[in-house]
C-alpha cells in the first residue's frame, strides 16, 4: 500500500500520463454530419449594417480617431506591444491607452443597441441564459443586435432615484451581456489619461473597471477593420463569467456597480 | 487527434470562404478532443455530445472574427469547454446522479482482472474518481497538459488565460489532486497494461 498523498508532482504528472490513454470516455459520437446540417440549413449569420458608415460626418470622426489610434500604436516599442498584446484581457474586449486625450466626440452619438424585443424573444437568439441583475429588476426595454455569434443583449434601465443618467448613453444603467470568446476583438476600448484603468475581479473572475473621464468604444463588425459602433461611455464594469462577457455602463460608482454585478449569476 | 497547424490554417481559410467541406475535415480532425473535452467538464456523455456539437457550430459562424493564422485547436477547446459548462450548470441537479454513475463504472470495471492489472486498475479507478471531484477549472488544465499534450500556449488560450501562469495554475491543481487522492491505496504505477 502506498500513500498517494505523498507522491511527487513527477509522479503524479506521470501516473496520469498513464491513465490518459486508459480514461474511460464514452465512445465519439461523429458530429460531422450534424454540423453539417445545421450550417448548411442557418448559412453564415450576415453582418450588421455599417450604419456608421453610411453618414459622411461620422466616417470623418471615424477616419481621424484611426488616425490616433495608428499614430499611438506606433508611438508604441516593440517590447512594450508584446506586453500589452499578452496582457490579460476579457475576453471580445481589447483596452487601448493611448497617451494624449481624443478630440472630444459629442455625447450625443447615436447609441446603436440593435432590435427592441421582448425577454421571451431575446432569450431565444442567444446561445447563453440572460442574466437579470436581482439589484435593479426587470430592465425597462431589452434589445437584439443581429449577427453576431453566439448573440448580444443589451438591458436597459431608465434614470431614477439612486441612478443617475448617463449623459452618453441617455440611461441609467447599460448592461450588454455577449459572448466573448466566439468574438475576439468585439469591442475595442480606448482610454486617455484622465480615465482610470483598474483590473478587477468580480467574484473570482477577470474584469475591469474604467471610470473618470468618458472612454471611446469601438464595435468592430466582423470580419473588417472598420467600426460599426463609436461613441464615448462613462464608468464601466466589465468581465467575464463562462464564456459570457458583462459590461455594466453607468455613472454610479465602484461600489454601487459592483453591487450589481454581484446580483448577476 | 492532433493536426498540423499549417493544415489547420488553410483549412479554417477555406471554411471562412464558405467551404463547408474544409469545415467538416476540421470536425472530423477535432471531434474527439472536443468530445473528450467537454467529458472532462460534463461527466455526462449526452451533454458532452450536445456541447461538442453546438461548439463547432458556434465556432463555424465565429470564423469570419477569428484572427487569421491563429491556432483553431485551442480555440475550439475554449468555446467547447465553455458550451459544457453552460450545460454542466443547466444540469446540476443531475450531478449526483451522474457521480454515482462514475463511481459504479469505476469500480465494476476494477473488479474482474488478474491481479496485477487489477491493482493498476484500482489505482487508475482512484486517479480517476478523485479527478471527477475537482473543480472543472483543475481537472481540464490537467487533462490538456497530461491527457491532450497541448503546449504552454496552447492550454493558455484554451483556459484563457496568461502564458506566465499557466505553470502555476497546473502545478495548483496538481496539488489539490494530490490533496484529494485517499491516503491508502495500491500504488501500482508502471505495472503492465491490461490490454
Amino acid at each position: 500500500m502506498a500513500d498517494l498523498g505523498r507522491l511527487s508532482d513527477m509522479e503524479l504528472e506521470r501516473a496520469l500520463r498513464e491513465l490518459g490513454p486508459r480514461y474511460p470516455y464514452p465512445p465519439t459520437p461523429n458530429l460531422a454530419i450534424a454540423v453539417r446540417q445545421r450550417i448548411v440549413a442557418q448559412p453564415a449569420a450576415p453582418v450588421r449594417r455599417l450604419a456608421l458608415w453610411r453618414d459622411p460626418r461620422r466616417l470623418a470622426l471615424v477616419a481621424a480617431v484611426l488616425l490616433v489610434l495608428a499614430s499611438a500604436a506606433a508611438l508604441i516599442n516593440p517590447t512594450t506591444r508584446d506586453a500589452i498584446a499578452h496582457f490579460f484581457h476579457v475576453p471580445g474586449v481589447i483596452v487601448n491607452r493611448v497617451p494624449s486625450p481624443f478630440p472630444s466626440l459629442s455625447p450625443g452619438t447615436t447609441l446603436d443597441l440593435g432590435q427592441r424585443t421582448s425577454m421571451a424573444d431575446a432569450q431565444s437568439a442567444m446561445s447563453f441564459k440572460i442574466a437579470v441583475p436581482a439589484e435593479l429588476g426587470a430592465p425597462d426595454a431589452i434589445y437584439v443586435a443581429g449577427g453576431i455569434p453566439g448573440g448580444e443583449v443589451e438591458l436597459a434601465y431608465t434614470p431614477r432615484p439612486g441612478i443617475p443618467l448617463v449623459r452618453q448613453t441617455g440611461l441609467g444603467v447599460l448592461i450588454t451581456e455577449f459572448r466573448g470568446d466566439l468574438i475576439p476583438g468585439f469591442i475595442t476600448k480606448v482610454v486617455e489619461p484622465g480615465t482610470t484603468l483598474e483590473e478587477t475581479s468580480v467574484d473570482g473572475d477577470p474584469g475591469w473597471w474604467i471610470a473618470g473621464e468618458p472612454h471611446m468604444v469601438i464595435v468592430q463588425v466582423a470580419g473588417q477593420g472598420q467600426p460599426e459602433t463609436l461613441r464615448m461611455a462613462a464608468n464601466t464594469l466589465i468581465w467575464e463569467h463562462g464564456g459570457v462577457t458583462y459590461r455594466i455602463e453607468s455613472a454610479l460608482s465602484k461600489a454601487e456597480a459592483f453591487q450589481i454585478a454581484a446580483g448577476l449569476p | 487527434m492532433e493536426g498540423r497547424p499549417l493544415d489547420d490554417a488553410v483549412l479554417v481559410e477555406r471554411a471562412r470562404n464558405g467551404d463547408v467541406n474544409a469545415y467538416e475535415a476540421l470536425v472530423q480532425q477535432y471531434q474527439e478532443l472536443a468530445f473528450r473535452v467537454a467529458y472532462q467538464v460534463t461527466g455526462d456523455a449526452a451533454d458532452a455530445e450536445d456541447a461538442a456539437q453546438e461548439g463547432f457550430v458556434n465556432a463555424y459562424y465565429a470564423l469570419g472574427r477569428f484572427r487569421s493564422g491563429a491556432p483553431f485547436k485551442p480555440w475550439l477547446c475554449r468555446i467547447v469547454a465553455n458550451e459544457a459548462r453552460n450545460r454542466r450548470l443547466a444540469a446540476h441537479r443531475r450531478t449526483a446522479l451522474v457521480e454515482r454513475a462514475h463511481r459504479a463504472q469505476a469500480s465494476g470495471e476494477a473488479a474482474p482482472s488478474p491481479e496485477a492489472a487489477a491493482e493498476a486498475e484500482e489505482f487508475r479507478s482512484t486517479l480517476v474518481a478523485t479527478l471527477r471531484r475537482l473543480r472543472d477549472d483543475d481537472r481540464l488544465i490537467l487533462a490538456y497538459r497530461l491527457f491532450f499534450d497541448f503546449s504552454e500556449a496552447e492550454m493558455a488560450e484554451a483556459l484563457h488565460c496568461p502564458k506566465g501562469t499557466v505553470k502555476s495554475r497546473l502545478s495548483r491543481a496538481l496539488a489539490r489532486l494530490r490533496a484529494a487522492l485517499p491516503a491508502e491505496v495500491h500504488l501500482a504505477m508502471g505495472a503492465p497494461s491490461d490490454g
